[in-house]
């Protein structure tokens, strides 16, 4: 497969990536902001999520409505996230549309109005968005387990805290985007149909006056308590399971991740054969890696009637402890040529590839080619995966459940 | 992109659009069955028996047909809706052949007691899960309200008790009845080739046996009733909201979508700055969904107990304003610009192409190039619009609300 990556870094220490796909009109943008929900300052936690919805409440000399209306009218589809590092903000779109919709972006994140009224409202929102998280059982689990099992600050929920959005200022967060808005460590991809230099002027017209922010490293708290349970009268136990695994950046990265395909990777996978196939126990029964650049995890979220929740978590942690023990070459080659399969599916969508190639180049500072990852991912063996996971056991779990009934943990 | 059609002597038809350039195929049997096809005493049958395709045939086991999905890296499932089931697989193009005709063999499944014993417990768990998803359980209530009798409103996972009694036996009378080969479409897109898509559906689908298939196919004006239903350990109030639409076979189709999204985007929508804007509403959304011989207008709002008296009235505003002073020309292309990019975006893959090829011959027996689909979209006038609102009136709608007990 031909492929070439763009590059280019600013005066400022932006960096610029792109990838450029033939068979797509269509192109698709994001810029990673580092304000991610582990990167903000102590008693503030759901701030990213204020600030990711009022900076787009008005920006350059447009306001709220206008801004909207403008990037409806060049028919972006936007998309928008929070996590652990960073907040997420591009769109994929008609790639004659892209310097238009660029400039929009660059006010947004540049000079954003700030309105005070504006953030009542996104604070509001954000506070909403918390309080909904009771009526979602399974997205309340994943975010509980991923704060429970990830040192402090990593694992802070993107979503909030109720009492700190309470407490939040537009002053304070206004602090934040101030501080955390750092363009030195912003990260700007594009994939699909575009042309870089294009993309470069425009962006070094837009960003490169701008010098702003300090690198502040993070301190990293402990990891907290085994097993949690939040009550909740509904129809189902939701399990969410973690353990530590290496990291991207790691050695043996390939290695874990085809042994958690082995767990998890198809419908052939240990977990779905044996805790779903075999006993009935659940419809939704999955696992699957969770990097982040510092940490990492195998998550694991299983959803079942109160009656069967401890034979579910018994059979689930059954089958992470057996996996060491002995895989099959056909369990490897299903593996391998699933993760390969899925990696070429993605590759087909610039929003996907924006997304990759950005994060490949936060946390390995990179970006790797499918042909690397295909070989990386070729590489791998029975004796490999085997001698990774006896060098690395699985040596406990943190397990969060919602719902009506505990489980005991071992 | 070239498009081929082929159909067998026994009724089956057979599509594909293929693109050379594409890095993958997509490949899926459209089946026309689902929720409206059911009576009362088997409701859910259809999304039991979809499940059911996967425990295998008589000479595959299940977990040699997850096997062999698997070593071919194929990302694969099956959906139910109301009226149509689904089974897709997005592969490289080297393996879409050996998908096709695993597929192709599940479609004639063995549906052996025990499979059906261990996969009833699945579908319960499935049914408790979707009960824990108040914004899944608030459109499937409202949907039974709206339809109040009409097939549309069956539920398509069905309830705790018709699962409960549903027999292997009653499932393979209606397996024998429903996917009969002139009930079914064979789809590809992608990079695939033809020829050999042909001849496997000759040898492995030939043998099926034609049967007459009917539906029902009145259209529902909807009941308009309204109700509210407690449950104690909700936080929110989830309201949803439906009204007629045009059909999937009404040209007007294409006006609908785009009056849905002019009132219920996520984003930038009459919902969205009316509500969501204005935090009176922390989600705010409206679609309309085409149906064989009928559709509706969908609604998902969600907010805080205190908020809902003013959050209807507003709501109820925005409709008012829409027969009073319709929808503005900026308005119309907005929606348009949305509409357009999502389609041409979509279907850059060819699973996501595979989807629209499929339903369209499902339901308008014809083919449609993205490109007939775009302009369709771009000559959607402001008054096509507003005879849609006069005609269908979506204020005047059936309404469910799903909630925490109130405070009295």
């Amino acid at each position: 497969m031909a492929e070439n990556f763009d590059k280019h870094t600013l005066k400022n220490g932006m960096v610029i990536l792109g990838e450029p796909m033939e068979a797509v009109e269509s192109v698709a943008f994001g810029f990673m902001l580092p304000a991610g929900a582990a990167c903000l300052p102590d008693g503030c936690c759901g701030a990213s999520n204020v600030i990711a919805d009022w900076i787009f409440r008005g920006a350059g000399d447009k306001d709220s409505r206008q801004l909207s209306d403008a990037i409806d009218g060049l028919g972006l589809v936007r998309g928008r996230s929070v996590g652990s590092s960073h907040i997420s903000i591009g769109a994929a779109l008609e790639s004659g549309n892209l310097a238009q919709s660029l400039d929009l972006y660059a006010d947004i994140i540049l000079s954003p109005s700030l309105k005070d009224d504006q953030f009542e409202l996104a604070r509001q929102l954000a506070i909403d968005d918390v309080l909904s998280l009771d009526d979602d059982p399974r997205q309340k689990v994943m975010l509980n387990l991923r704060e429970k099992f990830y040192p402090s600050p990593l694992g802070r929920s993107t979503v909030g805290d109720i009492e700190e959005l309470k407490a939040l200022t537009a002053q304070n967060s206004g602090q934040i985007i101030k501080d955390k808005f750092n363009l030195s460590q912003t990260i700007f991809s594009v994939a699909g149909k575009y042309d870089f230099d294009d993309v470069c002027r425009q962006l070094e017209g837009l960003f490169e006056t701008e010098q702003n922010g300090n690198d502040e490293s993070m301190k990293l708290g402990q990891r907290q308590g085994k097993y949690t349970h939040i009550r909740n009268d509904g129809a189902q136990v939701h399990i969410g399971l973690m353990t530590e695994t290496v990291k991207p950046t790691d050695e043996d990265y390939y290695n874990a991740r085809i042994a958690i395909s082995v767990l998890s990777g198809g419908m052939s996978a240990r977990l779905f054969t044996e805790v779903r196939e075999k006993r009935g126990l659940c419809y939704a029964i999955g696992a699957r890696y969770h990097g982040l650049k510092g940490a990492a995890g195998i998550m694991c979220y299983a959803g079942t009637t109160p009656d069967k929740a401890q034979e579910t978590l018994d059979c689930i942690v059954g089958e992470f402890n057996k996996l060491g023990e002995g895989i099959t070459k056909d369990e490897i080659a299903r593996a391998k040529v699933g993760l390969k399969s899925s990696l070429i599916l993605q590759s087909e969508s610039s929003s996907s590839r924006a997304g990759a190639i950005g994060s490949d180049h936060y946390i390995l500072g990179r970006v790797r080619s499918l042909d690397e990852i295909k070989d990386q991912i070729e590489a791998t063996s029975v004796d490999s995966v085997l001698a990774f996971l006896r060098a690395n056991p699985f040596e406990g779990f943190t397990v969060v459940t919602i719902g009506p009934k505990q489980v005991n943990i071992e | 992109m070239e498009f081929k059609s082929d159909k067998l002597e026994n009724g089956l038809v057979i599509i594909g659009e293929v693109n050379k350039s594409a890095k993958s195929a997509a490949v899926g049997f459209f089946v026309k069955t689902g929720s409206r096809d059911e009576t009362e005493r088997i409701n859910g049958v259809s999304h039991f028996l979809e499940h059911m395709l996967f425990k295998g045939t008589d000479k595959l086991s299940a977990l040699e047909v997850n096997e062999a999905f698997d070593r071919t890296g194929a990302q694969f499932n099956a959906f139910t809706s109301e009226e149509n089931t689904v089974y897709y697989a997005a592969v490289l193009p080297e393996y879409l052949v050996e998908v096709t005709e695993l597929w192709a063999q599940l479609m004639r499944p063995a549906l052996r007691d025990e499979d059906f014993d261990i996969e009833k417990n699945v579908i319960k768990e499935e049914i408790a899960m979707y009960k824990d998803l108040p914004s899944f359980d608030v459109m499937d209530r409202c949907r039974i309200l709206h339809f109040d009798g009409h097939p549309c409103g069956n539920s398509v996972l069905g309830s705790e008790e018709s699962i409960g009694n549903l027999t292997a036996e009653q499932m393979r009378d209606y397996f024998a009845s429903r996917y009969a080969p002139n009930n079914m479409v064979l789809a590809c897109a992608g990079n695939f080739d033809w020829d050999e898509i042909c001849s496997l559906a000759a040898n492995s689908c030939g043998s099926w046996q034609r049967q007459t298939v009917r539906r029902k196919l009145d259209h529902s004006e909807g009941s308009k009733k309204k109700e509210r239903v407690e449950k104690p350990n909700l936080v929110r109030e989830h309201i949803c909201l439906m009204s007629a639409g045009v059909s999937a076979q009404d040209p007007r189709r294409f006006a609908a979508s785009l009056l849905g999204t002019i009132i219920g985007d996520d984003v930038g929508s009459r919902f969205f700055w009316e509500l969501v804007d204005k935090a009176l509403a922390e989600a705010a959304s409206m679609q309309f969904g085409a149906m064989d011989g009928t559709g509706a207008f969908c609604s998902y709002i969600r907010c805080s107990s205190e908020n809902v008296t003013k959050v209807l009235d507003i709501v109820k505003g925005i409709f008012d304003d829409l027969v009073k002073d319709g929808v503005a020309e900026d308005e119309l292309t907005k929606a348009k610009n949305k509409i357009l990019s999502a389609l041409v975006i979509k279907n850059e893959l060819p699973m996501g192409r595979l989807v629209d090829l499929g339903f369209n011959w499902t339901y308008l027996q014809r083919y449609q190039t993205i490109e007939d689909d775009v302009n369709a979209i771009k000559a959607v006038t402001v008054d096509d619009v507003h005879s849609l609102i006069k005609q269908f009136r979506p204020g005047d709608f059936t309404q469910l609300s799903l909630g925490p007990a109130l405070k009295s």
